[in-house]
């Protein structure tokens, strides 16, 4: 009896420290001399095989090999669950040392982060395209660092457009629509276009530059529910309307109409260098099969287009700057920038690796754009809008457009 | 009770000294009160841990304030709640959460009824039938939902294909987009939440027919009571239980079914085939303590439904 006794208070102890265990796990720090750097990272690979956790090891193992009181782990996850995975970890305390991904302004609005010269030597951070750096400032001083780029064209499939009968790629809305006419006629979809949730404020923010319109007017304020804004979605309601677009474009995904157009199922889709590889591995298209183009606008080819990077921030919440500032000056080297640019399709951040890269023919056309891209807002309360806009936008096209707007721009105007 | 019996019976006796092992003897009492504690302690535990403190977790986000990013800047109040039932689209998600829930739990339960009632027929082939009717149940309900998805896509889904070939849609046109309108893919997503509904269904309702006596049946014909007089005045009577439990399950499964939508439709065009349970997840993206607020209304729905569902059955098993 007093045995078995035992035993059950023994199961009932172990059960206890299992318990126990589990939140307690994931100490990490200094000890004896050593540092231990969490990377936190998305994942801009197709799947395991370059999964980006991949690069960043190789990194890190060259790094502690150099550094050997210096140990980087690192995680990455899928860019679906990146926003979700990034606000557990934040509303758990469980801070990364270094974060790369979509890095949101409230990081440093909330004192959370080093600022970028606490974090890079200065050759490195000269080094750095101003034009995005400028765009990570919180009240004035950049926060983040920019760690890969990109800029957007249209993508047109030379082959549908031979048998369409189209010489040359439109600049012109009323271009556009009378060509997707022309490809929809052959059996293909005209243009590609992604208003759910995935990625509609870019694709948005394409169709309101070409009509003078965008997130912020000239005075840098939100303008979301501006006359051209409204005018662009009711231009686009009709494009739809008219079958020159593929059926509801308030649920398609960037990834749905990129792999359709990559099995030359779509006529025109925009895109940015990242849909390469795509085309690559589809093995449908060879590279003479498409080509890339100024996107169209209203009266004319867009004169700035939308560009977009991905910030590495580091938290001071480790207190670890010395070790991260030692691995970020690391990781920035040109080779490594070179590598992630060429394994995703994507530009980098450093303008030394950008003037290596930009006499590749492929790519010369996404760096030309640089210079003159409009990227999104930079407010603390970005991440709120667009959110708003991802999951409400794509009904402007069924819907009523203004009033859409009108509550976005309200979601914009009540603050962070 | 007899402990406390003998103890009072030996204070009635003429004063006796102490039992000398008295001390020794209280301390076994305690350990055998002890007893029972470490078989059900370690339960006990992981129901405070794993039930319990979830639910105290989530009442504390619902009237925080937090940031999208995370980050808590302070108590709300009851700030979260008075926004959450502000938001315009909460009266159109509340009507087609009951929509969903009502039609998914009846559509299962009738035609539960008949495939149990079938299956409990001799037929040969029926033990083959009884495992393929497990497929779906088995197979994970993602799976199901995202296989449905691509049936569905507008230029190239088995659906589509087969009614194209039948000359009644075109590919890539508003009719071929199934799930691009909110009213046909709520239809496409009810009929996916029936059909992964009907194997538990079906089965707890088989298990209530093989329990109702044979003899019952053989008296009723004796008597001269039609097939269907015999189906109402003694199969439905007795599958009951059966019928109650497969019902408040279904009720709170669909309820709180989110895959289905999230991988078919992610609760759009917007907000239009978003549920409660869906929409709490949608908020999450920006709004933590609303996205609590409404986890609590969620769970305090349930609560309310499963309640009143007691009640009323066990008003019904009185009166039977």
């Amino acid at each position: 009896m007093r045995r078995r006794l035992a035993a059950g208070f023994a199961i009932a102890g172990a059960a206890l420290l299992a318990v126990a265990g589990c939140s307690s796990s994931g100490s990490s720090g200094s000890s004896s001399g050593s540092t231990t750097l969490t990377l936190f990272g998305a994942d801009y690979g197709t799947g395991p095989a370059n999964s980006t956790t991949k690069y960043w090891d190789t990194i890190a193992t060259a790094f502690h090999q150099a550094n050997p009181s210096i140990t980087v782990n690192v995680q990455t996850v899928n860019w679906n669950d990146f926003p979700n995975k990034v606000q557990t970890l934040v509303q758990n305390k469980q801070f990364p040392d270094i974060l790369e991904g979509d890095t949101a302004p409230q990081f440093a609005q909330s004192h959370l982060l080093y600022k970028s010269s606490q974090v890079l030597s200065p050759a490195v951070l000269k080094d750095i395209m101003p034009k995005f750096l400028k765009d990570t400032a919180y009240q004035g001083t950049p926060y983040g660092i920019p760690f890969t780029t990109s800029t957007r064209a249209l993508y047109y499939n030379k082959k549908i457009f031979a048998a369409a009968g189209i010489s040359s790629p439109p600049t012109t809305w009323a271009q556009l629509q009378a060509d997707a006419a022309k490809i929809k006629s052959k059996g293909f979809i005209g243009y590609g276009l992604p208003l759910g949730s995935e990625e509609a404020q870019a694709e948005a923010l394409m169709w309101f530059l070409g009509n003078g319109g965008g997130y912020l007017n000239s005075s840098g304020k939100y303008a979301i529910n501006s006359q051209a804004n409204m005018q662009t979605l009711q231009f686009l309601s009709q494009l739809t309307k008219s079958g020159d677009t593929q059926p509801s474009p308030g649920t398609t995904d960037r990834k749905d109409v990129w792999s359709e157009f990559a099995q030359g199922k779509i006529g025109m889709v925009g895109g940015q260098p990242a849909l390469i590889p795509i085309i690559q591995q589809a093995k449908v298209l060879k590279s003479s099969d498409y080509s890339t183009a100024n996107f169209p606008g209203r009266t004319g080819p867009l004169a700035s287009t939308l560009g977009v990077h991905d910030d590495i921030v580091a938290f001071n919440t480790g207190g670890h700057q010395a070790a991260i500032k030692k691995f970020l000056d690391f990781a920035y080297q040109n080779k490594y920038q070179l590598q992630f640019a060429r394994e995703y399709g994507l530009l980098p951040a450093t303008q030394t690796a950008a003037s290596a890269m930009s006499s590749n023919p492929m790519f010369s056309a996404f760096f030309k754009n640089i210079p003159t891209s409009v990227n999104y807002p930079s407010y603390p309360n970005w991440t709120t809008v667009e959110n708003q806009i991802k999951t409400t936008l794509g009904q402007a096209i069924t819907g009523n457009p203004q009033q859409i707007l009108n509550s976005i721009q309200q979601t914009a105007l009540s603050g962070g | 009770m007899t402990d406390s019996t003998a103890v009072q019976e030996t204070a009635g006796q003429p004063a006796a000294p102490p039992p000398p092992s008295y001390r020794p003897l209280r301390a076994g009492r305690i350990v055998r009160r002890l007893g029972p504690w470490p078989w059900i302690g370690p339960c006990l535990i992981l129901i405070v841990v794993v039930v319990l403190w979830p639910i105290v977790a989530m009442v504390q986000t619902s009237t925080q304030n937090i940031t999208p990013i995370g980050v808590t800047i302070g108590s709300a109040g009851f700030s979260n709640y008075t926004t959450l039932f502000h938001n315009p689209n909460l009266p159109g998600i509340l009507a087609r959460t009951v929509v969903w829930v009502a039609s998914i739990v009846a559509i299962t339960m009738v035609l539960s009824l008949g495939l149990a009632q079938l299956f409990n027929q001799r037929f040969p082939g029926r033990r083959v039938a009884r495992w393929a009717l497990i497929a779906p149940w088995a197979a994970s309900v993602m799976m199901t939902a995202l296989i449905f998805r691509w049936m569905l896509l507008p230029d190239n889904g088995v659906i589509n294909v087969f009614l194209h070939q039948l000359g009644l849609v075109q590919f890539n046109s508003n009719e071929s987009s199934w799930l691009g309108r909110p009213d046909s893919a709520l239809a496409w997503m009810i009929g996916v939440a029936v059909f992964v509904s009907l194997p538990f269904t079906t089965y707890t309702l088989l298990a209530g027919l093989q329990a109702i006596p044979g003899e019952l049946f053989e008296a009723a014909r004796v008597d001269g009571a039609s097939r269907w007089r015999s189906y109402r005045a003694i199969t439905l009577p007795l599958l009951r239980p059966a019928f109650l439990v497969a019902l408040l399950i279904n009720v709170m499964n669909v309820f709180n079914s989110f895959p289905i939508i999230w991988e078919m439709t992610r609760g759009g065009p917007g907000y239009q085939t978003n549920t409660t349970t869906v929409f709490m997840y949608n908020l999450k993206q920006s709004f933590i303590g609303q996205a609590a607020a409404m986890s609590i209304v969620n769970f305090t729905l349930i609560i309310v439904i499963v309640l009143f569902f007691l009640r009323v059955s066990r008003f019904g098993r009185r009166e039977a």
